[in-house]
């Protein structure tokens, strides 16, 4: 698969069709991987293709306006970029979408700390990843492995409705514990393609929305916040998650979010570009059973 | 155990003077009154104001400490601790840490012709050192100020012009960006002006402060002029926080422009990497 | 060993005994493992659940002493006049057990900031006074710590007030202050001449175990225009992780928040960490940014205070989002 890609990238900058690759590349280590930026073709050597390959890279796109970017994607990347161009963040015209078929990236917190699985651990987000329904990419490179399959009685939202079976005061212990150890370090925001607020409604200052403190008052403001502005928005990259360096279930909220819309508004984002994106209309279908 | 050094000493505004639209000189006194007789600064350091409730935010001090009828500075309305505090009245109370900064080097100042260069609000820390070379007249030679603003309404100490005028040896010279009705003084960029009155370099110094995009123009004009590095001085600004070069925020190479500066000299700055 | 060091050899069982005693009189605060997150320094209550083995924190013992999120003083109205207000600091006594080596280096190298010259910061002050650090060397650095390096090691005793290396079953204690003295001085026995010589091998070889070497580029100065910022900077994502799990970075902002003036931890990775009233900001790039990260560690700070403001834990490469490699960055710096 890695050959087809350097080969493609190749002949994208020598046809200058693009300026510039984003992609993923071996780190000095010899094990981690990094993204890689490719301007030329020799660079493309330098391009890696693997399940090591998790980072989410459509959220550098929009530090290239205007220029013509191609970039490597996973199905959930190509969800975010759909998000991204419903939302006019990006011009179809100045990308070039490289879909690399993709049959799990692995949890490397999870490899560190599930000593007792010695098999492979694939990310949570990918056992159920509803992958081959964006035919957006412009290319596509097959994996000829065996795709993993997920048993048809899947249920994406069981940890949410485990969650939703306690009582409130069971689920606000548990979140308070969990926001307890937030550092307030945005890696969650910064590492999220569809957070691209110039000026953050957490670092406003006039007024200022929430205390900048790690105190719980503060921590919970800024992650419901948060959660909030991604409703509808979300796809599920699990980038957040991964990026929390104090081990907070970031997922688990965006996902209840993800529930809620879908069950009221039959929507899931990042399934169609050209639709609008769901708080920017309403429809007469809308449940209204909050008027009371 | 030792002091809080990010509490202020309370102060009260006892008086405000509208020198623009939107720049105000807000004269305080100290509530504690051995404070107010104590502090002491030189020209050029500045405090860290606290608007309570707001925020705190470094301004100069822009009277001269020979003039002791309370601590002045004269502040532009920007952001949030600016905008707050052109809506406070005479009597409210207000916060001040300081001072703080190295000031300007006066001793280097004796003996020479000093040329003041100021653009907009930059002649705030100027004026401090302004008044205290005329109230010490006897230790400098020839003064020359050239003040520019954008137009005649953003002249700031227009009633310090005519002790200006009148002070021995000294010379006043103001500008405006653009040519106005009924203004008699000279029109242009304050670089484009000094290189028509050409200022003497011979046993003198510069001292300008500005907006960033008057100074990067006016120094290449001193150098042509003959002015040496060590002879040009300035006063650099940057966002602050703690004011005593801890909080990491506002340093230009290994120097902390709140505790190395704010003033500096161009051969200083010179041999620095910074971004601004 | 230092002049007026001591070494004790004792069992786990009666390192415990001793530090439940000290429960009584301390807040015991060690590195605690939470399943699936990572481990991070608790108040102990439960000797057991103290983490012996090998493994880092994620946040580094400077939150213990530079808090993340602390009020300095508050404000009050008093007869319709504003009336301030210090707060109580805070008077129990810690030990926290467990400290890693370069933790503690990274403490002495935040004394240089806020407990030297004439402005000393008494929150900080306050929190050194009252705590006593027990150290724990590193059998097994990892693949990122280059603590070796920047003038660190993995049995370096700087800035601790003991340290402990595991022995097989047994710790072998160096007790390097008064204080601690005072606390493990009953424990155990002495090491004899045979076993001081073998800790002292033991320690040699471990230091010399670090795969990962860097040099530090004496010659950032020169290169401060190169390209190769742009270069090396361009995954970042401008979040706090780097700043924020360092034992030396120690930029912080001050808010005032419901009348109470807060410090908190702030980075200069942030887009808006030098944004001005009037909107200019002299680091609005992401070079220019990453830059003053490298500089400010390895060239600034090192100008004033002739050390490198980093001590090679590994941190922030370990938990970047993107896995920037700081170390990478500055011994692959050109000349030019």
């Amino acid at each position: 698969m890695v050959d087809e890609l350097k080969a493609k990238v190749r002949e994208l900058l020598k046809n200058k069709q693009v300026e510039l690759v984003i992609g993923y590349q071996r780190a000095a280590d010899g094990v981690s991987v990094i993204p890689c930026f490719v301007e030329n073709e020799k660079d493309a050597e330098l391009l890696i293709w693997d399940a090591y390959c998790v980072y989410n890279l459509s959220g550098y796109l929009k530090d290239y306006p205007g220029k013509k970017i191609g970039i490597v994607a996973k199905d959930c990347d190509l969800r975010s970029i759909v998000v991204l161009l419903q939302e006019n963040q990006l011009k179809r015209e100045n990308l070039f979408i490289i879909e690399m078929e993709c049959h799990g990236v692995i949890d490397e917190k999870r490899l560190k700390y599930d000593t007792q699985n010695q098999e492979i651990n694939f990310a949570q987000k990918c056992k159920g990843c509803p992958s081959a329904k964006l035919s957006i990419a412009d290319c596509v490179i097959k994996d000829k492995g065996e795709k993993r399959k997920t048993p048809d009685d899947y249920d994406e939202y069981e940890p949410i409705r485990k969650m939703e079976a306690k009582a409130i005061s069971e689920r606000l212990k548990f979140w308070q514990e969990e926001f307890s150890r937030c550092i307030r370090c945005y890696a969650c925001r910064q590492v999220c393609p569809m957070c691209y607020c110039p000026k953050c409604v957490a670092e406003q200052t006039q007024p200022a929305w929430f205390s900048k403190g790690t105190n719980l008052e503060g921590n919970l403001s800024w992650n419901v916040t948060r959660a909030m502005h991604l409703a509808g928005r979300c796809i599920d990259c699990g980038e957040c998650e991964r990026a929390c360096p104090v081990g907070i279930p970031l997922r688990d909220i965006n996902k209840k979010i993800q529930k809620d819309v879908q069950e009221l508004f039959s929507y899931q984002a990042g399934l169609s570009a050209e639709a609008k994106p769901l708080f920017a209309c309403f429809d007469k279908k809308d449940p209204d059973d909050f008027i009371k | 155990m030792s002091q809080n050094i990010y509490l202020p000493n309370l102060a009260q505004i006892i008086e405000i003077k509208e020198e623009t639209s939107d720049i105000k000189t807000f004269k305080l006194k100290f509530k504690d009154q051995a404070i107010e007789e104590s502090f002491d600064y030189k020209p050029g350091q500045f405090v860290e104001f606290s608007v309570f409730g707001e925020g705190e935010a470094p301004f100069c001090i822009s009277n001269s400490p020979t003039r002791k009828s309370g601590l002045e500075c004269s502040v532009k309305r920007m952001g949030k601790v600016s905008q707050a505090l052109h809506e406070l009245n005479i009597g409210d109370t207000v916060g001040i840490r300081g001072p703080y900064g190295n000031g300007f080097p006066i001793d280097d100042l004796k003996n020479k012709h000093l040329l003041f260069v100021a653009g907009g609000i930059g002649l705030a820390p100027l004026r401090s050192l302004i008044n205290y070379c005329l109230d010490k007249r006897g230790d400098f030679k020839e003064i020359t100020i050239v003040n520019g603003a954008r137009s005649s309404k953003d002249l700031v100490f227009k009633s310090e012009y005519e002790a200006w005028r009148g002070a021995k040896n000294t010379q006043l010279h103001l500008t405006v960006d653009c040519n106005e009705e009924n203004w008699t003084c000279m029109v242009g960029v304050v670089p484009k002006i000094l290189e028509q009155l050409k200022p003497t370099c011979q046993g003198s110094v510069a001292i300008v402060c500005g907006p960033p995009i008057m100074i990067k123009f006016t120094l290449p004009v001193l150098l042509k002029l003959g002015f040496c590095p060590e002879a040009i001085i300035t006063t650099l600004e940057m966002k602050m926080k703690c004011g005593l070069g801890k909080c990491g925020r506002c340093n230009i190479g290994n120097l902390y422009i709140c505790k190395d500066g704010p003033v500096f000299s161009y051969s200083q700055l010179k041999n620095i990497n910074y971004d601004l | 060993m230092g002049k007026g060091c001591m070494l004790k050899i004792t069992t786990k069982e009666d390192l415990t005994k001793i530090l439940i005693s000290l429960l009584n009189d301390f807040e015991i605060i060690g590195p605690k493992e939470l399943s699936h997150k990572g481990i991070f320094y608790e108040s102990i209550t439960d000797l057991k659940d103290l983490h012996w083995g090998e493994g880092f924190t994620t946040e580094p013992v400077k939150k213990f002493f530079l808090s993340p999120s602390e009020y300095l003083f508050k404000g009050r109205y008093e007869n319709g006049q504003e009336a301030l207000e210090e707060l109580p600091l805070p008077g129990n006594k810690r030990i926290i057990i467990g400290v890693r080596p370069c933790e503690a280096i990274g403490l002495s190298l935040l004394d240089k900031v806020f407990n030297a010259g004439e402005d000393q910061d008494k929150f900080y002050l306050n929190n050194r006074a009252r705590t006593i650090l027990v150290g724990l060397s590193c059998l097994k650095p990892d693949k990122n710590c280059f603590c070796t390096s920047v003038g660190g090691s993995p049995e370096s005793s700087r800035g601790l007030d003991a340290l402990i290396s595991p022995v097989g079953n047994e710790f072998i204690i160096e007790i390097i202050t008064e204080r601690a003295k005072g606390i493990f001085e009953s424990l155990g026995r002495n090491l004899n001449q045979e076993e001081v010589k073998l800790w002292g091998s033991d320690k040699k070889r471990r230091e010399g175990s670090l795969n990962f070497r860097i040099k530090v580029s004496e010659n950032l100065d020169n290169i401060f225009e190169s390209e190769y910022w742009e270069k090396v900077s361009k995954s970042c994502i401008s979040c706090g992780v780097c700043t924020f799990l360092c034992p030396t970075c120690h930029c912080f902002d001050l808010v005032d928040e419901k009348r109470k003036k807060l410090r908190c931890y702030d980075g200069c990775a942030f887009c808006d960490f030098t944004l001005e009233a009037s909107g200019t900001n002299p680091r609005a790039a992401r070079k220019e940014r990453y830059r003053q990260r490298v500089f400010h560690k390895f060239d600034y700070f090192k100008k004033n205070f002739q050390e490198n403001l980093c001590v090679g834990c590994g941190r922030c490469i370990r938990f970047c989002p993107v896995k920037m490699n700081i170390a990478e960055v500055v011994d692959k710096a050109p000349l030019v």
